[in-house]
């Protein structure tokens, strides 16, 4: 289960305090897949840091009781001027996993061939979602939080994400920041919207898409 | 439930995992720093024994061979190796956090473990350096060997942990404090003649001693000289006053780095 309560986040910028998310409270439980809708700079990502434990909210809560994934997206998690065995090497021995297993699957998975052994600064966005991907599912977490727009573009890829996630890995949990309805309609059974940074828990993933298409 | 991972968090497992961290982060330094061919990192041991062996040449050249009645090249080994090892640290420490966000995308490493390895590299670079360049000058007879190991590794040790103490506090407080940041290069410059790296506290007049004796990184040069130079040095430290403040550094640092998260603003 992960449980935030009355997570509150403010950045500082020049022009005065920003008040991103103002009172957010959800619940995921194990399983349970969640697509959090809001528009651009609703504070979705930033929730979604929250719960990865990213960024610190400003007050409020976060408690976790099953292993979380860091927010997989097109940035973060990775050592630029590292290849990207480096970095998978990093990240096998700070999660206790093998390193040859994880090796493996991500060549399979990601597909990078020779390119893993090039500075990750050097890969392209897409390049970097795929081996976030495929690090992610080989270290098996019991909730994955995405953001979305690293899943759309490669259909191919995005087939086999979708394989490996939402088929193999049905038991795990989910929490998804989206802005494509039909992603979230297709992937996911809960639906909570973001909004002046209030959140509001929705009975039906249908309800949510209504409420985000009337905003 | 294909695998679940079921955790007992036990004080052992959570020291356990942080120790895995540390050396997963030490390791990744060094290829970040030094790259993967060969013997790059090497260059832990390089960057110092340049630096000490530089100074250390170029004071033995063109200073008197002795000052105040001790000899300059053991002077300045025994001054210069523990005043880098606090510089480093410390300009490895400015703005850790920011230029390394990346990591903190994993809960389990810390603000805390990413100082731990840079300052251990750091420390045991300059260290395996210092020996080198003490065991060349001692062969090639510019130094005599020290007259008493114990009180050197003594003043290693307060050395190693004054200077984690300031890495962590100068990691934190540049996040903080933008001010701070720019300040740092400069108070680290300005504060060289309370290091006592370049002079001893006898040499001062009675009067003024007590203002270097406030410096704990003056307090350990002494020992180191004690330990180098035997009776033919006086040299004065306050092993108590020394220990207090190093530890009160050390948990003002530890504090200070448990908080600092709430101030950082990851990027990345």
């Amino acid at each position: 289960m992960i449980k935030c309560a009355d997570i509150v986040k403010e950045f500082h910028t020049p022009s005065g305090v920003r008040r991103v998310l103002n009172g957010v409270n959800c619940e995921v439980q194990r399983g349970e897949k969640w697509g959090v809708l809001g528009h651009n700079g609703a504070g979705k990502s930033t929730l979604l840091r929250i719960i990865g434990g990213v960024d610190l909210p400003t007050s409020g809560q976060v408690e976790r009781d099953m292993s979380i994934s860091w927010p997989i997206g097109f940035s973060g998690a990775f050592q630029g001027s590292l290849s990207g065995l480096d970095n998978l090497r990093f990240i096998a021995r700070i999660y206790s996993r093998n390193y040859e297993e994880m090796r493996r699957f991500v060549d399979d998975f990601a597909e990078l061939g020779h390119q893993l052994r090039e500075p990750v600064k050097n890969y392209s966005s897409g390049m970097r979602a795929r081996l976030a991907f495929a690090l992610s599912i080989a270290i098996e977490f019991e909730c994955y939080l995405i953001d979305e727009v690293v899943m759309v573009g490669d259909a191919r890829f995005a087939q086999r994400c979708r394989h490996e996630l939402f088929e193999k890995r049905s038991d795990r949990s989910l929490v998804i920041v989206s802005h494509s309805m039909d992603f979230i309609k297709e992937t996911c059974d809960h639906s909570m919207v973001l909004r002046d940074g209030k959140m509001t828990i929705c009975a039906s993933v249908q309800e949510g898409i209504d409420m985000y298409n009337n905003f | 439930m294909t695998r679940q991972i079921k955790r007992h968090d036990t004080l052992f497992s959570n020291f356990f995992l942080q120790y895995k961290v540390i050396h997963a982060l030490i390791l990744r330094e060094l290829h970040t720093r030094y790259g993967r061919d060969n013997l790059g990192f090497l260059w832990v041991i390089g960057e110092p024994i340049l630096f000490c062996a530089g100074v250390a040449i170029v004071w033995t050249a063109i200073r008197p061979a002795r000052e105040h009645g001790l000899a300059m090249t053991a002077m300045v080994v025994t001054g210069y190796v523990p005043l880098t090892m606090w510089r480093h640290c410390m300009a490895r420490a400015i703005k850790a956090y920011e230029a390394n966000g990346s990591l903190l995308f994993h809960r389990q490493v810390t603000p805390f473990d990413i100082i731990t390895a840079r300052s251990f590299l750091e420390i045991i670079g300059t260290v395996m350096a210092g020996l080198l360049v003490m065991f060349g000058a001692i062969i090639l007879g510019y130094m005599q060997p020290p007259q008493d190991w114990s009180l050197i590794v003594l003043a290693l040790i307060y050395q190693c942990f004054f200077s984690f103490a300031t890495a962590l506090l100068a990691a934190s407080l540049s996040e903080m404090s933008d001010l701070v940041e720019k300040f740092v290069s400069v108070i680290s410059y300005l504060s060289l003649p309370f290091s006592g790296a370049f002079i001893m506290v006898t040499w001062l007049p009675l009067r003024y001693q007590w203002i270097l004796m406030l410096s704990p990184m003056a307090n350990n040069m002494e020992m180191m000289r004690g330990g180098q130079f035997g009776l033919e040095a006086s040299v004065r430290y306050d092993l108590f006053y020394d220990t207090w403040m190093t530890g009160l550094l050390l948990l003002v640092g530890i504090i200070l780095t448990a908080d600092v998260r709430k101030h950082l603003e990851i990027t990345g």
